[in-house]
C-alpha cells in the first residue's frame, strides 16, 4: 500500500464518475493503512474529509484562540464545508448534471439566484466545455486547482501562522499558498500563476487575502464553469469559534463575468489529533486521462448509455 | 527533465563566470577568516525563540543536481566538484553491483530519471535542484515550499514519529532542534528517485539525517548523512552550502513541470 495509490484511488472515484459512470459519486472509503501498527497511517483515520464525503459530522469548538501576536489562531487541519455540492459545481444546480451527480444548491450566494452571472458569450463557453471538453478539466491533468476552487476541493488542508504570513498546504496535489501580511504589493500582472499572486491584511479578527495574476488554465469545478486570466479574488477568512471559519469570496473577471459574485462557505476544523496529510502523487501514477470518452475529447473509446 | 535543463544551463553559464572571479581572490587567510566570522554569528531567534532560518534559499553550486560526485562534463551535464564529505575521497560508497547499476543508469539516464518525467525529486535532491525554496517556522512544524512542482515538507517538530508501511517520494520528515541547528529524520522513502541526474540511486531503504544550520544572516549550510544497506557499503554524507536571497522583490513562483510539458506536447507554451 502506497499513500500515493490510496490518494490517487480517491481522486479517481471523485473524477471518473464526471465521465463514465453513470451514478453520483460516492463517498470514497477511509483511507486504510497496512494495519498492525500504533503508528500505521490508518491510525489517522478520516478526520480530513469533510462529512460530504464521509468524514465525521462538524463540531462546533469554544471560544477563538489568538496567538501571540494578537492575531486569531487559525492554525491546524481544516476541510471545506463543500455546501451544496460545490466540488463538483459551484453555482447553482437546481437539476443536477445527470447523469453525473444531482441536484445542489452550489455555494453562490450573490446573485441571490446562485447563478454564476456570465456574459452571453462566456455561458456558451461553458457550456461548450461541459458537453465536448470534459477531458480538458484542469484537476484531471494534476494541475493545481486556482482561487478560490483549490479552497473547496475533496482533500483538507493545513493553515499555518508564521510571523507576518499564513501559508496553507492542501493534501490535493500537494498545493500550497503562501499568503504574506506584511503589505507588500502584487507583483507584475505579466505573470500569471495557477494559483495566483496573493497579499493579505488583517481587518480585526479576519484576514482579508487579495489574489491576482491567476492564469486561465484553472475552472471553478469539474464542470466547466471557468474564468479568465483578469480573474480577481478578494477572500475574508473569518473564524467563528476555534473550529469553525466562515470562508467568503468574492471573485470579479471583467472578461467573463457582467458583474461580481459572491460565495460563502464554512471551513471546520480537523480535530482528531492524530491526523496528518498524506503526501499526494498525481502526476506519478495518474489513469484519469486515458479513461475520459472521446465525446468529452478524450481519447478514451467507450459509449455511454 | 528538459525545459528546467535550459534554464538551469543558461543560469550555470553565468554562476561559472562568477565562481571563476570569486575563486581567484580565495587565499588561505580569507578562508581562516571566514570560518572566524562564522563562529561568531549568532543566529537570530523567531517571534517563538527558535532559530530563524526563515527566508528564500538556493543552491549556487547548481552542478550538484547533475552529478553529487566529482565529475567532468557530458551532454547535458555541466562538470563539478563533489558535495559528498565523508567519505574523505568524496565518492559514494557503492557496494559492486549497486556501482554496475549506477553506471547503466547513467546510460539509460534521459529514460530512467523519474524527474524527466515531472515527478517529485525525492530528498536530499530536492535541495539542491537549482529552484529556490522558502523556510517557515512555528512551535510544532518547519514548512518547506519549494518552487519546483509545488513541493513542500511539512517537518513535524511536535515530538512525533515516523509513521509505518508507507513509501513516499519526499519521505516523511520529523525533526528536532539541535542547538542552532535543525535536524530532520526522513525515511518510508520508495525506490523511484535519484540523488542526481547521472543515475546516483537508493532503494526503499534509504534513510536520510538532514542538518540544516544558518552560518551568516545570508548563508544556510545544509547537511545530509545517508544510509542504505541494499546500495552502500557504508554511510556517506553530502554538505552545500545555501544562499538567502536578499533582492526585496524575489518570490517563490511557480515551476509547473507537467503543465508545460502538457503545452509543449500540443505546440503551445512559451
Amino acid at each position: 500500500m502506497t499513500s500515493n495509490r490510496v490518494a490517487g484511488f480517491l481522486f479517481a472515484m471523485a473524477l471518473l464518475p464526471l465521465a463514465i459512470v453513470p451514478s453520483m459519486a460516492q463517498p470514497p472509503a477511509p483511507a486504510a493503512g497496512p494495519g498492525g501498527s500504533a503508528n500505521a497511517p490508518a491510525a489517522r483515520g478520516n478526520g480530513g474529509q469533510p462529512a460530504f464525503f464521509g468524514g465525521p459530522p462538524h463540531v462546533p469548538g469554544g471560544p477563538v484562540q489568538h496567538l501571540a501576536d494578537g492575531h486569531p489562531d487559525m492554525q491546524g487541519f481544516w476541510n471545506s464545508a463543500n455546501n451544496g455540492g460545490a466540488v463538483f459545481e459551484l453555482q447553482n444546480h437546481p437539476d443536477g448534471r445527470r447523469p453525473f451527480f444531482g441536484p445542489g444548491k452550489g455555494a453562490i450566494v450573490e446573485p441571490a439566484d446562485g447563478f454564476i452571472p456570465y456574459t452571453a458569450d462566456a455561458k456558451a463557453k461553458a457550456a461548450d466545455l461541459f458537453q465536448n471538453h470534459l477531458a480538458d478539466e484542469p484537476e484531471l491533468h494534476c494541475y493545481e486547482s486556482g482561487v478560490p476552487k483549490q479552497m473547496y476541493v475533496q482533500f483538507g488542508f493545513q493553515i499555518f501562522q508564521p510571523a507576518n504570513y499564513m501559508v496553507i498546504t492542501w493534501e490535493f496535489m500537494h498545493a500550497y499558498r503562501i499568503i504574506p501580511t506584511d503589505g507588500r504589493p502584487h507583483i507584475p500582472s505579466n505573470i500569471k500563476l495557477f494559483m495566483g499572486d496573493s497579499v493579505g491584511h488583517w481587518e480585526g479578527n479576519t484576514l482579508v487575502v487579495d489574489t491576482t495574476n491567476l492564469s486561465d488554465r484553472t475552472w471553478y469545478d469539474t464542470v466547466g464553469n471557468f474564468h479568465s486570466d483578469a480573474e480577481h479574488v478578494v477572500e475574508r477568512f473569518t473564524p467563528v469559534d476555534s473550529t469553525t471559519v466562515k470562508y467568503e469570496a468574492i471573485v470579479d473577471d471583467s472578461k467573463v463575468l457582467t458583474k461580481p459574485f459572491k460565495m460563502e462557505m464554512d471551513l471546520n476544523k480537523t480535530v482528531d489529533p492524530k491526523y496528518e496529510q498524506m503526501e499526494f502523487g498525481c502526476i506519478e501514477g495518474n489513469q484519469d486521462v486515458k479513461h475520459y470518452t472521446k465525446d468529452k475529447g478524450g481519447a478514451a473509446d467507450i459509449k455511454l448509455k | 527533465m528538459r525545459i528546467a535543463l535550459v534554464d538551469s544551463l543558461a543560469a550555470r553559464a553565468a554562476a561559472l563566470a562568477m565562481g571563476t572571479v570569486l575563486l581567484l581572490g580565495v587565499t588561505g587567510t580569507a578562508e581562516a577568516q571566514n570560518s572566524a566570522v562564522r563562529a561568531a554569528y549568532k543566529v537570530p531567534r523567531t517571534p517563538d525563540g527558535l532559530p530563524d532560518l526563515q527566508g528564500i534559499w538556493q543552491v549556487r553550486d547548481t552542478t550538484a543536481a547533475f552529478d553529487v560526485q566529482d565529475h567532468a562534463g557530458a551532454l547535458g551535464i555541466p562538470p563539478g566538484r563533489s558535495i559528498v564529505v565523508q567519505p574523505a575521497d568524496g565518492k559514494i560508497p557503492y557496494k559492486p553491483e549497486a556501482l554496475a547499476k549506477r553506471q547503466e543508469n547513467f546510460k539509460n539516464r534521459d529514460a530512467a530519471d523519474t524527474l524527466n518525467k515531472c515527478y517529485m525529486p525525492g530528498v536530499p535532491r530536492i535541495t539542491y535542484i537549482d529552484f529556490p525554496f522558502q523556510i517557515f517556522e512555528t512551535p510544532k512544524y518547519t514548512l518547506i515550499a519549494y518552487e519546483y512542482i509545488h513541493n513542500y515538507r511539512t517537518i513535524f517538530t511536535n515530538g512525533t514519529g515516523h509513521l509505518d508501511g508507507l513509501d513516499w517520494w519526499n519521505g516523511d520528515s520529523r525533526g528536532h532542534w539541535d542547538g542552532d541547528s535543525l535536524v530532520v529524520d526522513v525515511t518510508d522513502f520508495n525506490d523511484q528517485t535519484w540523488f542526481d541526474a547521472s543515475g546516483d540511486f537508493h532503494s526503499d531503504k534509504l534513510h536520510v539525517v538532514e542538518r540544516y544550520t544558518r552560518t551568516g544572516p545570508d548563508t544556510l549550510q545544509y547537511e545530509a548523512s545517508i544510509e542504505d544497506p541494499e546500495v552502500f557499503s557504508g554511510p556517506w554524507k553530502i554538505s552545500i552550502p545555501l544562499y538567502r536571497h536578499t533582492e526585496p522583490n524575489f518570490r517563490v513562483l511557480e515551476y509547473e513541470c507537467q503543465a508545460y510539458a502538457d503545452e509543449a506536447a500540443k505546440g503551445g507554451g512559451r
